[in-house]
């Protein structure tokens, strides 16, 4: 503690409960006064305790010029931001800025967020965040998110909003941090849920708020009893299949906005998906949404540009590939779906590296029967005879033509492992960076990279909310089944802030089970250069997401022949293409 | 109210002394003590170039010192939590005594005569207020007031008080004369006096909030029909008037004892019959106030 500083113990504005000494009307005007401030000055009275008169001067100019600062319509968050988003690469978008102002100045303080993915509704909920903090309208702020986004919000507001908020990990914490995240799957069991509902909440923010579209559910009960001033509800997705989680979401925000359910569905439900007088539903729903659109033009992304690298392996290391692809097929016909996922793993890990597959098949052979026993180990035997790798070599030739800073990807351990041992002995500087790296490692990791490294080999996609914008080339040694899981590596480098545009390098094992899904997610679906954060609504939507890798996986067991394969691909593309369509096209926007 | 004088003021109070490396760029050698205050426990001294301008700032890596900019309200914040209660006091000595003598004597004899037994020198007490009050409702508004409050007679101010008198510092207890209102009373008069203030002011954004209110209150109504006795319609019924209700917060953002000369004088007052008493008198120059004790 500074010895001139004794009052910052305590921070400004002080922490003490608002109790009021007095309360009266003054005509229509209720008249309330605080105990609070009053209280400490009797206490430094009693105390004797009295600050310089100079101080005293100091402190009443800063009063006043933090009145007047207050008294500014503009956002006090942006110039205060300035600096920080300078230093972090955040660029404001006039669209954001726009929602800020419009939540804090016209909506009070209670609106859905509900721009298309991909627009920065998180930036949105920030900037009004640390505009109400900055005029000391907000204290107790909580945050309530899936759980897999908790350290995803934290990184966000620390790295772009200088806030360090709590993370909920013990009943103790609601009470104890002022503005905390937590997961609304906990804050909606006991004990919690009694302590949450107990708290007032300055500003309450919930992410991904489709989540309460059904008013049945115990997360929309919570969230309806919670007592708050303000509210904020983000989602991308306001309707999904009905206009009634429209319904739903605004009546936790403000009930009786568009009437009781009966006169809803009377006045503007023509089905469960098209509206009736859409123009007088918009005008209701501009008091309380706030949606932007791509189509409007307000954000430009830079571009993605894929770069297909075909690698042909070598005759021994095809006749592996052919050997480990049927040692699944005919386990996978034996065993069916129960025992699908280590098969998966199998074969997509057969494209990565044979290292990787001897290390699964090794484990594997614990739970095999006594026939395939002899194959397993003899395959094992063999792989550990294989010293070519084809693909390590074309990345070897690819990364001596990059002068920039670079990610390869992998899904594996093992892969991860060899691709860092190649590069170090061809004299490159690599990092490391995978789920066992605690969260403060990750963070140092990704400051080395930027600062030393040339390349980071990653096995996470998600990196817990790292982002990696600095860096615009990114090598996808393997590829992943699941387009979320792709959509999530090239989402580390390639969002708002993205300056340059961004290379996507792909490895293609040729003729083998990954150029299939190349043919699947750069042919026919154009994930590559699809719009950023689209594709989980679209999974949303046809309720696929984790179980996309066992669709392919069936069809690769069904099928011998690359055009029935392709066939079957073409049919899985068309349902994903046809359900962004759909969403694309939601008609409740009117 | 200049930004840069109180940036300035600030340093110099921290016993730093800002030196201009080039024109509009100052530099000032932090201590690690100085840099925690202001940027948390983890920040460490180091050497603070700012500067007002954002050009200057921009070419020369310096932080900005402007309406609204992170280092501005870093300093604003911790000179908020500073200066809480302070003391202050207007010597004797910038009052002419004989003048206030003469003018006592004259007003006490009337008719008759009187002259001076002993006289001595005393501080009365006032308490000096900083009260925020907050708007509530539709529209934020906040003022700032500055009341002092008679701590003898527990009257509000309504005159202007000499502040360019006070000097900083208290005075010899034993000079001091025991207050007669509590801190409380005064504080909660000063606060009456404020909301008197906004009372007079334009009460159309109460009118506005109230409409707003009473609209949003119907829709809720309208929502919850048949159900308007649970204990879910009342909590949103609740929310809903504590957050549109039309309301002034007014609160205590710091204080100061000030005191004041205050001249005593035992007096024997001889009326026009001859008839002699003894009275003594306790003057007020600030007040303007004489009062018998």
């Amino acid at each position: 503690m500074h010895p001139l500083f004794p009052q910052t113990t305590s921070a400004w504005p002080p922490k003490d409960t608002a109790a009021v000494l007095q309360e009266y009307c003054l005509g229509k005007l209720q008249v309330q006064i605080e105990a609070a401030g009053f209280g400490r000055i009797v206490k430094e009275l009693r105390a004797r305790r009295f600050d310089t008169w100079e101080w005293y001067q100091l402190a009443r100019r800063a009063d006043r010029l933090a009145a007047a600062q207050n008294q500014t319509q503009g956002l006090l968050a942006l110039e205060h931001l300035r600096e920080r988003w300078q230093e972090t690469g955040v660029i404001p978008y006039e669209h954001q800025i726009r929602t800020a102002e419009r939540v804090i100045h016209e909506l009070h303080g209670q609106a859905i967020l509900a721009d298309e993915v991909g627009l920065g509704k998180t930036i949105e909920a920030g900037l009004i965040l640390t505009e109400y903090m900055l005029r000391g309208l907000v204290k107790k702020v909580l945050i309530l998110t899936p759980a897999n986004l908790i350290w995803q919000w934290y990184y966000e507001l620390y790295e772009k909003f200088g806030l360090a908020a709590g993370i909920q990990r013990t009943p103790w914490d609601w009470t104890y941090a002022d503005v905390l995240i937590a997961s609304l799957d906990t804050a909606k069991r006991e004990p919690h849920a009694s302590i949450v509902k107990s708290i007032v909440y300055d500003l309450l923010i919930i992410d991904e708020a489709h989540k309460l579209k059904n008013s049945s559910t115990a997360s929309y009960r919570l969230v309806n009893s919670l007592q708050k001033k303000y509210c904020l509800m983000l989602t991308a997705t306001p309707v999904q299949n009905d206009l009634k989680e429209l319904y739903n979401l605004i009546g936790l925000i403000k009930p009786g906005q568009l009437g009781s359910y009966q006169s809803f569905k009377r006045r503007f439900m023509a089905d469960k998906r098209t509206p009736k007088n859409p123009r007088e539903l918009r005008q209701l729903l501009d008091q309380v949404m706030i949606r932007n659109r791509r189509e409007e033009g307000t954000v430009r992304f830079t571009e993605r540009i894929v770069h297909p690298i075909i690698v042909a392996l070598g005759p021994r290391e095809q006749e592996i590939y052919l050997r480990v692809s049927e040692f699944i097929k005919s386990r996978g016909r034996r065993a069916g779906p129960s025992s699908m996922l280590p098969l998966i793993t199998l074969q997509r890990e057969v494209c990565s590296s044979f290292l990787a597959v001897a290390l699964t098949l090794e484990k594997m052979m614990a739970s095999l029967a006594e026939a395939e026993l002899a194959e397993a180990a003899a395959l094992l035997k063999d792989l550990a005879e294989v010293k070519q790798n084809s693909k390590c070599d074309a990345l070897e030739r690819l990364v001596a033509q990059f002068s920039d800073k670079a990610i390869i990807f992998t899904e594996y351990r093992a892969s991860q492992e060899y691709i860092r041992y190649r590069l170090e002995r061809a004299g490159y500087r690599t990092l490391a960076f995978d789920g066992s790296l605690s969260r403060g490692q990750k963070q140092w990791v990704r400051h080395l990279f930027q600062r030393e490294a040339q390349f980071l080999v990653s096995t996470e996609s998600g990196g817990e909310g790292l982002n990696f914008q600095f860096c615009n080339l990114v090598v996808n040694f393997d590829l992943p089944w699941n387009p979320m899981r792709l959509e999530q590596r090239i989402g580390r480098v390639h969002r708002l802030g993205q300056m340059r545009d961004v290379h996507i390098y792909n490895l293609i094992t040729k003729d083998t089970v990954e150029e299939h899904i190349m043919y699947l997610l750069h042919k026919k679906i154009n994930m590559f250069e699809s719009i950023i954060g689209e594709l989980d609504a679209i999974l949303l939507h046809l309720n696929l997401g984790k179980s996309f890798e066992s669709e392919i996986m069936k069809i690769f067991l069904e099928h011998e022949e690359r055009e029935q394969i392709q066939a079957q691909l073409d049919g899985l593309a068309e349902k994903i293409l046809s359900s962004r369509d759909e969403i694309r096209a939601a008609s409740w926007e009117g | 109210m200049s930004i840069r004088q109180l940036v300035f003021d600030f340093f110099a109070l921290c016993g730093h002394r800002p030196i201009e490396v080039c024109p509009g760029v100052w530099q000032v050698k932090a201590d690690d003590g100085l840099m925690q205050a202001l940027d948390g426990w983890r920040a460490q001294g180091r050497l603070l170039q700012f500067s007002f301008q954002r050009d200057l700032a921009e070419a020369y890596g310096a932080e900005l010192i402007s309406p609204g900019s992170y280092r501005l309200n870093t300093i604003l914040r911790l000179v908020q939590g500073q200066g809480l209660l302070s003391q202050a006091h207007i010597p004797h000595h910038l009052f002419h005594e004989p003048g206030i003598r003469k003018r006592v004597l004259a007003e006490c004899a009337g008719t008759g005569r009187a002259y001076v037994l002993t006289s001595s020198a005393h501080f009365g007490q006032y308490l000096q207020l900083e009260l925020s009050a907050q708007a509530r409702g539709l529209q934020k508004k906040e003022s700032l007031h500055t009341i002092v409050v008679n701590l003898s007679s527990g009257e509000v101010l309504k005159f202007a008080f000499p502040f360019h008198l006070l000097q900083a510092g208290s005075v010899p207890t034993e000079q001091i004369r025991r207050r007669k209102c509590s801190l409380k009373q005064a504080y909660l008069k000063a606060a009456a006096h404020v909301s008197e203030l906004w009372s007079q002011d334009d009460q159309s954004w109460v009118e506005q909030a109230l409409g707003k209110m009473a609209e949003e209150e119907k829709k809720l109504r309208e929502f919850y029909q048949g159900r308007t006795s649970t204990a879910e319609f009342t909590a949103k019924l609740q929310e809903l008037r504590g957050r549109l209700h039309p309301g002034l917060s007014i609160r205590a953002l710091r204080g100061a004892i000030l005191f004041t000369p205050l001249f005593r004088y035992r007096l024997v007052v001889v009326s026009a019959s001859g008839r002699e008493r003894v009275c003594t008198v306790m003057y007020d120059p600030i007040a303007n106030l004489r009062e018998l004790d």
